[in-house]
Protein backbone atom coordinates (compact mmCIF):
# COMPACT_ATOMS: atom_id res chain seq x y z
CA UNK A 1 0.00 0.00 0.00
CA UNK A 2 1.47 3.50 -1.00
CA UNK A 3 1.02 6.49 1.07
CA UNK A 4 -1.08 8.09 -0.67
CA UNK A 5 -3.39 4.84 -0.30
CA UNK A 6 -3.08 4.38 3.00
CA UNK A 7 -3.92 8.44 3.74
CA UNK A 8 -7.29 7.68 1.47
CA UNK A 9 -8.42 5.22 3.66
CA UNK A 10 -7.38 6.69 6.50
CA UNK A 11 -7.90 10.49 6.60
CA UNK A 12 -6.71 11.15 10.10
CA UNK A 13 -3.45 9.20 9.43
CA UNK A 14 -0.28 10.69 10.98
CA UNK A 15 2.57 9.68 9.48
CA UNK A 16 6.11 9.62 10.90
CA UNK A 17 9.29 10.06 9.28
CA UNK A 18 11.66 6.84 9.68
CA UNK A 19 14.50 7.55 11.74
CA UNK A 20 17.14 4.64 10.82
CA UNK A 21 19.81 6.11 12.36
CA UNK A 22 18.06 5.75 15.87
CA UNK A 23 17.19 2.50 15.16
CA UNK A 24 20.72 1.42 14.39
CA UNK A 25 22.15 2.77 17.84
CA UNK A 26 19.46 1.25 19.56
CA UNK A 27 19.77 -2.16 17.77
CA UNK A 28 23.76 -1.32 18.80
CA UNK A 29 22.79 -0.54 22.10
CA UNK A 30 21.26 -4.00 22.43
CA UNK A 31 23.97 -5.96 20.90
CA UNK A 32 26.31 -4.14 23.47
CA UNK A 33 24.17 -5.14 26.17
CA UNK A 34 23.50 -8.52 25.47
CA UNK A 35 27.15 -9.04 24.81
CA UNK A 36 27.96 -9.00 28.54
CA UNK A 37 25.85 -11.52 29.30
CA UNK A 38 27.09 -13.96 26.14
CA UNK A 39 29.77 -13.08 24.04
CA UNK A 40 27.76 -15.40 21.01
CA UNK A 41 26.03 -12.60 19.52
CA UNK A 42 24.11 -13.11 16.43
CA UNK A 43 22.17 -10.44 14.91
CA UNK A 44 19.88 -11.45 12.54
CA UNK A 45 18.07 -8.77 11.42
CA UNK A 46 17.17 -4.92 12.68
CA UNK A 47 15.03 -6.21 15.86
CA UNK A 48 16.09 -9.76 15.87
CA UNK A 49 19.57 -11.43 18.15
CA UNK A 50 20.18 -14.83 18.78
CA UNK A 51 22.12 -15.33 21.38
CA UNK A 52 24.41 -18.38 22.16
CA UNK A 53 24.24 -19.66 25.67
CA UNK A 54 26.70 -22.80 25.53
CA UNK A 55 27.61 -22.97 28.77
CA UNK A 56 26.16 -20.07 30.40
CA UNK A 57 24.76 -22.88 32.95
CA UNK A 58 27.77 -22.59 35.21
CA UNK A 59 27.25 -18.48 35.33
CA UNK A 60 23.86 -18.48 35.75
CA UNK A 61 22.57 -21.16 36.23
CA UNK A 62 19.04 -22.88 34.89
CA UNK A 63 17.78 -21.35 30.97
CA UNK A 64 15.21 -19.34 33.53
CA UNK A 65 18.00 -18.20 35.16
CA UNK A 66 19.57 -16.89 31.61
CA UNK A 67 16.46 -15.81 30.10
CA UNK A 68 16.23 -13.44 33.46
CA UNK A 69 19.80 -12.13 33.06
CA UNK A 70 19.15 -11.45 29.64
CA UNK A 71 15.69 -9.83 30.60
CA UNK A 72 17.61 -7.93 33.29
CA UNK A 73 20.68 -6.74 30.84
CA UNK A 74 18.60 -5.47 28.48
CA UNK A 75 16.03 -3.66 30.35
CA UNK A 76 18.50 -1.95 32.33
CA UNK A 77 20.89 -0.92 28.76
CA UNK A 78 17.55 1.10 27.71
CA UNK A 79 14.43 -0.59 28.87
CA UNK A 80 13.64 -1.55 25.72
CA UNK A 81 10.56 -4.15 25.58
CA UNK A 82 11.42 -7.38 24.08
CA UNK A 83 10.17 -10.79 23.32
CA UNK A 84 12.17 -13.79 24.80
CA UNK A 85 12.52 -17.23 23.18
CA UNK A 86 14.68 -19.96 24.74
CA UNK A 87 15.37 -23.19 22.77
CA UNK A 88 17.98 -25.79 21.28
CA UNK A 89 18.46 -24.31 17.61
CA UNK A 90 17.76 -20.87 16.63
CA UNK A 91 14.08 -21.70 14.46
CA UNK A 92 13.24 -23.08 17.68
CA UNK A 93 14.52 -19.87 19.57
CA UNK A 94 12.80 -17.78 17.19
CA UNK A 95 9.23 -19.54 17.32
CA UNK A 96 9.35 -19.33 20.99
CA UNK A 97 10.15 -15.76 20.85
CA UNK A 98 7.61 -14.76 18.19
CA UNK A 99 4.89 -16.82 21.02
CA UNK A 100 6.11 -14.74 23.61
CA UNK A 101 4.52 -11.74 25.57
CA UNK A 102 6.32 -8.33 25.96
CA UNK A 103 9.14 -8.46 28.30
CA UNK A 104 8.35 -12.18 29.00
CA UNK A 105 9.52 -15.68 27.64
CA UNK A 106 8.54 -19.05 26.30
CA UNK A 107 11.16 -21.70 27.33
CA UNK A 108 11.61 -24.96 25.15
CA UNK A 109 12.58 -28.13 27.38
CA UNK A 110 15.44 -29.97 25.21
CA UNK A 111 13.65 -32.63 23.85
CA UNK A 112 9.96 -30.90 23.75
CA UNK A 113 11.17 -28.95 20.72
CA UNK A 114 8.83 -31.33 18.29
CA UNK A 115 5.59 -31.69 21.01
CA UNK A 116 6.20 -27.53 21.02
CA UNK A 117 6.80 -26.57 17.37
CA UNK A 118 3.49 -28.90 16.17
CA UNK A 119 0.93 -27.42 17.53
CA UNK A 120 2.64 -23.61 15.18
CA UNK A 121 0.83 -22.09 12.33
CA UNK A 122 3.38 -22.75 9.05
CA UNK A 123 3.44 -18.82 8.80
CA UNK A 124 6.08 -19.39 11.33
CA UNK A 125 8.40 -21.40 8.64
CA UNK A 126 10.86 -19.53 6.26
CA UNK A 127 8.44 -20.10 3.10
CA UNK A 128 7.94 -18.02 0.09
CA UNK A 129 4.31 -17.47 -0.92
CA UNK A 130 4.15 -20.64 -3.55
CA UNK A 131 4.53 -22.97 -1.01
CA UNK A 132 2.68 -21.60 2.26
CA UNK A 133 -0.31 -21.37 -0.68
CA UNK A 134 0.10 -24.60 -1.96
CA UNK A 135 0.45 -26.23 1.55
CA UNK A 136 -2.74 -24.73 2.69
CA UNK A 137 -4.38 -26.11 -0.23
CA UNK A 138 -3.28 -29.29 0.99
CA UNK A 139 -4.94 -28.75 3.98
CA UNK A 140 -1.81 -28.36 6.65
CA UNK A 141 -2.43 -25.30 8.44
CA UNK A 142 0.42 -26.65 11.23
CA UNK A 143 3.96 -27.69 11.98
CA UNK A 144 2.27 -30.76 13.78
CA UNK A 145 0.20 -31.48 10.36
CA UNK A 146 3.25 -31.24 8.28
CA UNK A 147 5.37 -33.69 10.33
CA UNK A 148 2.42 -36.28 10.27
CA UNK A 149 2.95 -36.63 6.15
CA UNK A 150 6.27 -38.31 5.69
CA UNK A 151 9.37 -36.70 5.14
CA UNK A 152 9.72 -38.16 1.72
CA UNK A 153 6.19 -37.42 0.52
CA UNK A 154 7.10 -33.37 1.15
CA UNK A 155 10.44 -33.96 -0.21
CA UNK A 156 8.98 -34.85 -3.62
CA UNK A 157 6.52 -32.45 -3.46
CA UNK A 158 8.24 -29.33 -2.70
CA UNK A 159 12.17 -30.16 -3.29
CA UNK A 160 15.10 -29.93 -1.14
CA UNK A 161 13.32 -26.72 0.34
CA UNK A 162 10.53 -29.00 1.32
CA UNK A 163 12.76 -31.52 3.50
CA UNK A 164 14.21 -28.28 5.10
CA UNK A 165 11.34 -27.32 5.96
CA UNK A 166 9.91 -30.93 7.12
CA UNK A 167 12.85 -30.44 9.60
CA UNK A 168 12.69 -27.53 10.77
CA UNK A 169 9.08 -28.40 11.79
CA UNK A 170 10.07 -31.77 13.16
CA UNK A 171 12.84 -29.51 15.28
CA UNK A 172 15.44 -31.90 13.82
CA UNK A 173 17.29 -28.80 12.68
CA UNK A 174 19.16 -26.96 15.49
CA UNK A 175 21.37 -24.02 13.65
CA UNK A 176 23.72 -22.60 16.60
CA UNK A 177 24.06 -19.58 16.78
CA UNK A 178 27.36 -17.80 14.93
CA UNK A 179 28.76 -15.32 16.89
CA UNK A 180 29.90 -12.19 14.76
CA UNK A 181 33.17 -10.70 14.78
CA UNK A 182 32.63 -7.22 16.46
CA UNK A 183 34.88 -4.91 14.70
CA UNK A 184 36.49 -1.45 15.78
CA UNK A 185 34.47 0.86 13.58
CA UNK A 186 36.77 3.58 12.39
CA UNK A 187 34.27 6.82 12.68
CA UNK A 188 34.91 10.49 11.52
CA UNK A 189 32.42 13.09 11.35
CA UNK A 190 31.53 16.67 9.86
CA UNK A 191 29.58 19.31 11.75
CA UNK A 192 28.64 21.88 9.32
CA UNK A 193 28.36 25.80 10.40
CA UNK A 194 24.58 25.86 8.80
CA UNK A 195 22.65 23.38 7.53
CA UNK A 196 23.74 22.10 4.31
CA UNK A 197 21.54 20.85 1.64
CA UNK A 198 23.12 21.17 -1.59
CA UNK A 199 24.36 17.72 -3.05
CA UNK A 200 27.74 18.75 -4.22
CA UNK A 201 28.57 20.12 -0.55
CA UNK A 202 27.84 17.04 0.52
CA UNK A 203 29.62 15.09 -2.26
CA UNK A 204 32.48 16.84 -1.01
CA UNK A 205 32.28 16.64 2.43
CA UNK A 206 31.83 12.79 2.30
CA UNK A 207 35.27 12.85 0.06
CA UNK A 208 36.77 14.43 2.49
CA UNK A 209 35.31 12.01 5.37
CA UNK A 210 36.61 9.06 3.26
CA UNK A 211 40.06 10.40 3.03
CA UNK A 212 40.68 11.50 6.81
CA UNK A 213 39.28 7.69 7.92
CA UNK A 214 41.46 6.44 5.40
CA UNK A 215 44.50 7.94 6.74
CA UNK A 216 43.36 6.66 10.63
CA UNK A 217 46.24 4.00 11.84
CA UNK A 218 43.78 1.55 12.66
CA UNK A 219 42.80 1.27 8.55
CA UNK A 220 46.51 0.19 7.62
CA UNK A 221 46.44 -2.72 6.15
CA UNK A 222 43.38 -3.36 5.89
CA UNK A 223 40.90 -2.57 3.10
CA UNK A 224 37.31 -1.68 4.06
CA UNK A 225 34.57 -4.16 3.28
CA UNK A 226 31.63 -1.70 5.17
CA UNK A 227 31.01 1.29 4.92
CA UNK A 228 27.89 3.32 6.64
CA UNK A 229 27.26 7.09 5.89
CA UNK A 230 24.99 9.13 8.74
CA UNK A 231 23.60 12.21 8.56
CA UNK A 232 21.66 14.47 11.47
CA UNK A 233 19.13 15.99 9.84
CA UNK A 234 18.07 19.64 10.46
CA UNK A 235 16.36 20.08 14.42
CA UNK A 236 18.03 16.68 15.19
CA UNK A 237 18.42 17.97 18.49
CA UNK A 238 15.01 18.06 18.55
CA UNK A 239 13.47 14.50 17.08
CA UNK A 240 14.51 15.78 13.54
CA UNK A 241 15.15 12.79 11.44
CA UNK A 242 17.82 11.36 10.14
CA UNK A 243 19.32 9.35 7.17
CA UNK A 244 21.27 6.38 6.89
CA UNK A 245 22.85 4.44 4.19
CA UNK A 246 24.71 0.90 4.88
CA UNK A 247 26.84 -0.46 1.97
CA UNK A 248 28.83 -3.80 2.30
CA UNK A 249 31.44 -3.31 -0.84
CA UNK A 250 31.33 -6.47 -3.33
CA UNK A 251 34.92 -6.55 -3.28
CA UNK A 252 36.97 -4.87 0.05
CA UNK A 253 39.12 -2.09 -1.14
CA UNK A 254 41.11 0.96 0.27
CA UNK A 255 40.37 2.83 -2.73
CA UNK A 256 38.65 5.96 -1.89
CA UNK A 257 36.82 6.49 -5.30
CA UNK A 258 35.24 2.75 -4.86
CA UNK A 259 34.36 3.26 -1.02
CA UNK A 260 32.74 6.83 -2.48
CA UNK A 261 30.86 5.27 -5.82
CA UNK A 262 27.94 3.76 -4.08
CA UNK A 263 27.94 6.24 -1.22
CA UNK A 264 27.56 8.96 -3.86
CA UNK A 265 25.10 6.98 -5.71
CA UNK A 266 23.03 6.54 -2.46
CA UNK A 267 23.16 10.26 -2.30
CA UNK A 268 22.12 10.99 -5.75
CA UNK A 269 18.69 8.31 -5.85
CA UNK A 270 18.10 8.73 -2.35
CA UNK A 271 19.19 12.08 -1.26
CA UNK A 272 18.39 12.97 2.88
CA UNK A 273 15.09 14.49 2.98
CA UNK A 274 16.20 17.84 5.15
CA UNK A 275 19.41 20.22 5.56
CA UNK A 276 22.10 17.94 7.02
CA UNK A 277 23.44 19.31 10.23
CA UNK A 278 25.82 16.35 10.44
CA UNK A 279 27.87 13.87 8.50
CA UNK A 280 29.21 10.88 9.88
CA UNK A 281 31.35 8.10 8.12
CA UNK A 282 31.95 5.17 9.67
CA UNK A 283 34.31 1.96 8.35
CA UNK A 284 32.16 -0.94 9.97
CA UNK A 285 33.81 -3.58 8.61
CA UNK A 286 37.55 -4.73 7.19
CA UNK A 287 39.31 -7.54 5.22
CA UNK A 288 43.43 -8.08 5.62
CA UNK A 289 45.28 -5.97 3.20
CA UNK A 290 47.65 -8.13 1.05
CA UNK A 291 51.11 -9.44 2.14
CA UNK A 292 52.96 -6.17 1.67
CA UNK A 293 49.94 -4.19 3.02
CA UNK A 294 50.34 -6.12 6.04
CA UNK A 295 54.20 -5.48 6.48
CA UNK A 296 53.65 -1.89 7.02
CA UNK A 297 50.41 -2.61 8.94
CA UNK A 298 52.22 -2.24 12.82
CA UNK A 299 50.77 0.33 13.71
CA UNK A 300 47.03 -1.37 12.65
CA UNK A 301 47.80 -4.79 14.68
CA UNK A 302 48.70 -1.97 17.60
CA UNK A 303 46.19 -0.54 17.67
CA UNK A 304 43.95 -3.77 17.08
CA UNK A 305 46.48 -5.38 20.03
CA UNK A 306 45.50 -2.32 22.27
CA UNK A 307 41.23 -3.31 21.46
CA UNK A 308 42.36 -7.18 22.29
CA UNK A 309 43.57 -5.80 25.68
CA UNK A 310 40.57 -3.57 26.19
CA UNK A 311 38.03 -6.26 25.55
CA UNK A 312 40.09 -8.73 28.01
CA UNK A 313 40.30 -6.00 30.66
CA UNK A 314 36.42 -6.00 30.34
CA UNK A 315 36.17 -9.86 30.47
CA UNK A 316 37.92 -10.28 33.06
CA UNK A 317 36.59 -7.50 35.08
CA UNK A 318 33.14 -9.12 34.10
CA UNK A 319 34.27 -13.01 35.71
CA UNK A 320 35.95 -11.23 39.15
CA UNK A 321 32.86 -9.33 39.28
CA UNK A 322 30.60 -12.57 39.16
CA UNK A 323 32.84 -15.12 40.95
CA UNK A 324 33.97 -12.33 43.44
CA UNK A 325 37.53 -13.62 43.34
CA UNK A 326 40.22 -13.44 40.49
CA UNK A 327 39.95 -16.73 38.61
CA UNK A 328 41.96 -15.89 35.68
CA UNK A 329 45.24 -16.69 35.78
CA UNK A 330 48.49 -16.89 33.71
CA UNK A 331 51.40 -19.68 33.86
CA UNK A 332 55.22 -18.24 34.55
CA UNK A 333 58.04 -19.95 34.35
CA UNK A 334 59.82 -20.45 37.93
CA UNK A 335 62.34 -22.69 37.25
CA UNK A 336 61.91 -24.72 33.74
CA UNK A 337 64.88 -25.95 33.91
CA UNK A 338 64.23 -27.82 36.99
CA UNK A 339 64.33 -31.76 37.50
CA UNK A 340 61.12 -31.49 39.77
CA UNK A 341 57.78 -30.55 37.68
CA UNK A 342 56.37 -29.05 40.24
CA UNK A 343 59.26 -26.25 40.41
CA UNK A 344 58.94 -25.51 36.76
CA UNK A 345 55.66 -23.45 36.30
CA UNK A 346 53.51 -21.38 38.72
CA UNK A 347 50.06 -19.82 38.27
CA UNK A 348 49.55 -15.78 38.78
CA UNK A 349 46.22 -14.00 39.01
CA UNK A 350 45.98 -12.30 35.72
CA UNK A 351 45.45 -8.79 35.12
CA UNK A 352 44.92 -7.40 31.98
CA UNK B 1 68.72 4.94 34.74
CA UNK B 2 65.07 4.05 32.84
CA UNK B 3 62.66 2.52 34.88
CA UNK B 4 61.33 -1.42 34.47
CA UNK B 5 57.93 -0.94 33.07
CA UNK B 6 57.08 -4.48 34.21
CA UNK B 7 54.63 -4.56 36.92
CA UNK B 8 57.03 -6.44 40.00
CA UNK B 9 56.51 -10.11 40.46
CA UNK B 10 54.28 -10.58 43.70
CA UNK B 11 55.52 -14.14 44.97
CA UNK B 12 52.81 -14.06 47.05
CA UNK B 13 50.57 -13.95 44.34
CA UNK B 14 52.10 -17.33 42.88
CA UNK B 15 50.17 -20.63 42.77
CA UNK B 16 52.39 -24.00 42.21
CA UNK B 17 50.87 -25.38 39.23
CA UNK B 18 51.41 -29.87 38.63
CA UNK B 19 51.73 -30.21 42.67
CA UNK B 20 52.03 -34.34 42.97
CA UNK B 21 48.78 -35.87 44.12
CA UNK B 22 48.88 -38.33 46.82
CA UNK B 23 47.62 -41.44 45.65
CA UNK B 24 47.59 -45.06 47.02
CA UNK B 25 49.61 -47.99 45.36
CA UNK B 26 48.70 -51.38 46.60
CA UNK B 27 49.93 -54.76 45.56
CA UNK B 28 47.94 -57.91 45.06
CA UNK B 29 47.96 -61.39 45.67
CA UNK B 30 49.65 -61.82 42.44
CA UNK B 31 51.51 -59.14 42.71
CA UNK B 32 49.83 -56.44 40.31
CA UNK B 33 49.77 -52.59 41.67
CA UNK B 34 46.05 -50.85 42.32
CA UNK B 35 46.30 -47.10 42.07
CA UNK B 36 43.49 -45.62 44.39
CA UNK B 37 42.94 -42.42 45.87
CA UNK B 38 43.42 -41.32 49.51
CA UNK B 39 39.77 -41.40 50.32
CA UNK B 40 39.86 -44.99 49.56
CA UNK B 41 38.75 -44.58 45.45
CA UNK B 42 40.37 -47.18 43.28
CA UNK B 43 41.66 -45.14 40.35
CA UNK B 44 42.74 -47.98 38.23
CA UNK B 45 44.82 -51.54 38.20
CA UNK B 46 48.60 -51.49 36.62
CA UNK B 47 48.30 -52.89 33.46
CA UNK B 48 52.06 -52.42 32.30
CA UNK B 49 55.04 -50.41 33.82
CA UNK B 50 56.14 -48.43 30.34
CA UNK B 51 59.74 -46.65 31.53
CA UNK B 52 60.63 -45.78 34.88
CA UNK B 53 63.31 -43.22 35.99
CA UNK B 54 64.81 -41.59 39.05
CA UNK B 55 65.21 -37.86 40.92
CA UNK B 56 68.14 -37.36 43.63
CA UNK B 57 67.97 -33.43 43.61
CA UNK B 58 68.71 -30.54 46.22
CA UNK B 59 71.40 -33.35 48.35
CA UNK B 60 72.37 -29.99 49.93
CA UNK B 61 69.22 -28.58 51.54
CA UNK B 62 66.62 -31.35 51.97
CA UNK B 63 67.39 -34.50 50.32
CA UNK B 64 64.91 -35.64 47.61
CA UNK B 65 64.75 -38.94 46.12
CA UNK B 66 61.82 -40.11 44.39
CA UNK B 67 61.90 -43.25 41.57
CA UNK B 68 59.34 -42.57 39.16
CA UNK B 69 57.17 -44.53 36.71
CA UNK B 70 54.92 -44.04 33.79
CA UNK B 71 52.08 -46.65 34.14
CA UNK B 72 49.52 -47.40 31.80
CA UNK B 73 46.31 -48.66 34.16
CA UNK B 74 43.68 -51.39 32.68
CA UNK B 75 41.56 -49.44 29.62
CA UNK B 76 44.73 -48.43 28.11
CA UNK B 77 44.90 -44.70 30.69
CA UNK B 78 48.46 -43.72 30.81
CA UNK B 79 49.68 -42.08 34.66
CA UNK B 80 53.09 -40.97 36.10
CA UNK B 81 53.52 -42.04 39.35
CA UNK B 82 56.60 -41.83 41.66
CA UNK B 83 57.51 -43.06 45.37
CA UNK B 84 59.22 -40.71 47.71
CA UNK B 85 61.78 -42.41 48.37
CA UNK B 86 62.22 -40.99 51.92
CA UNK B 87 58.61 -41.22 53.64
CA UNK B 88 57.93 -44.20 51.28
CA UNK B 89 54.34 -42.48 49.97
CA UNK B 90 53.05 -42.74 46.74
CA UNK B 91 52.42 -39.54 44.30
CA UNK B 92 51.04 -38.96 41.09
CA UNK B 93 52.44 -36.10 39.06
CA UNK B 94 52.36 -34.90 35.27
CA UNK B 95 56.09 -35.54 33.99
Amino acid sequence: MTVSQAIGLCSALRLIEPDPVHYDERFTNLLSALNEVSPVVEPAELGLVYLGTDGLEGIFGAPEKIVEAIRRTVGRSDGQTVRLGFGRGKFVAWVAASRSKPNAAVIVPVGGEKAFLAAQPISVLPLDCDPHRRLRQLGIRTLGALTAIPEAAITAQFGAVGRRLWRLAAGRIAEPVEGRIAPEPIVVALTFFTPVGERELLVHSLDQLIGRALKHPRRIGWRVHAVRLRADLEGATNGGGSWLAAIQLKDPTADGERIAAPLKTRLEQAPPTGAVERLILEFTAFAPGTTELQLFARDAQAAARAGQQRALQSAAREIRMRVQRSSLYHIIEVQPWSRLPERRYALIDYEP
Amino acid sequence: MVPSARTPLRTDRLRAVNEPRAVTVELNESGRMTVGRPDGQTVGQVEAILESWRIDDEWWRQTIARAYMEVMLQGGKRMVLFQDLITGQWFAQMP
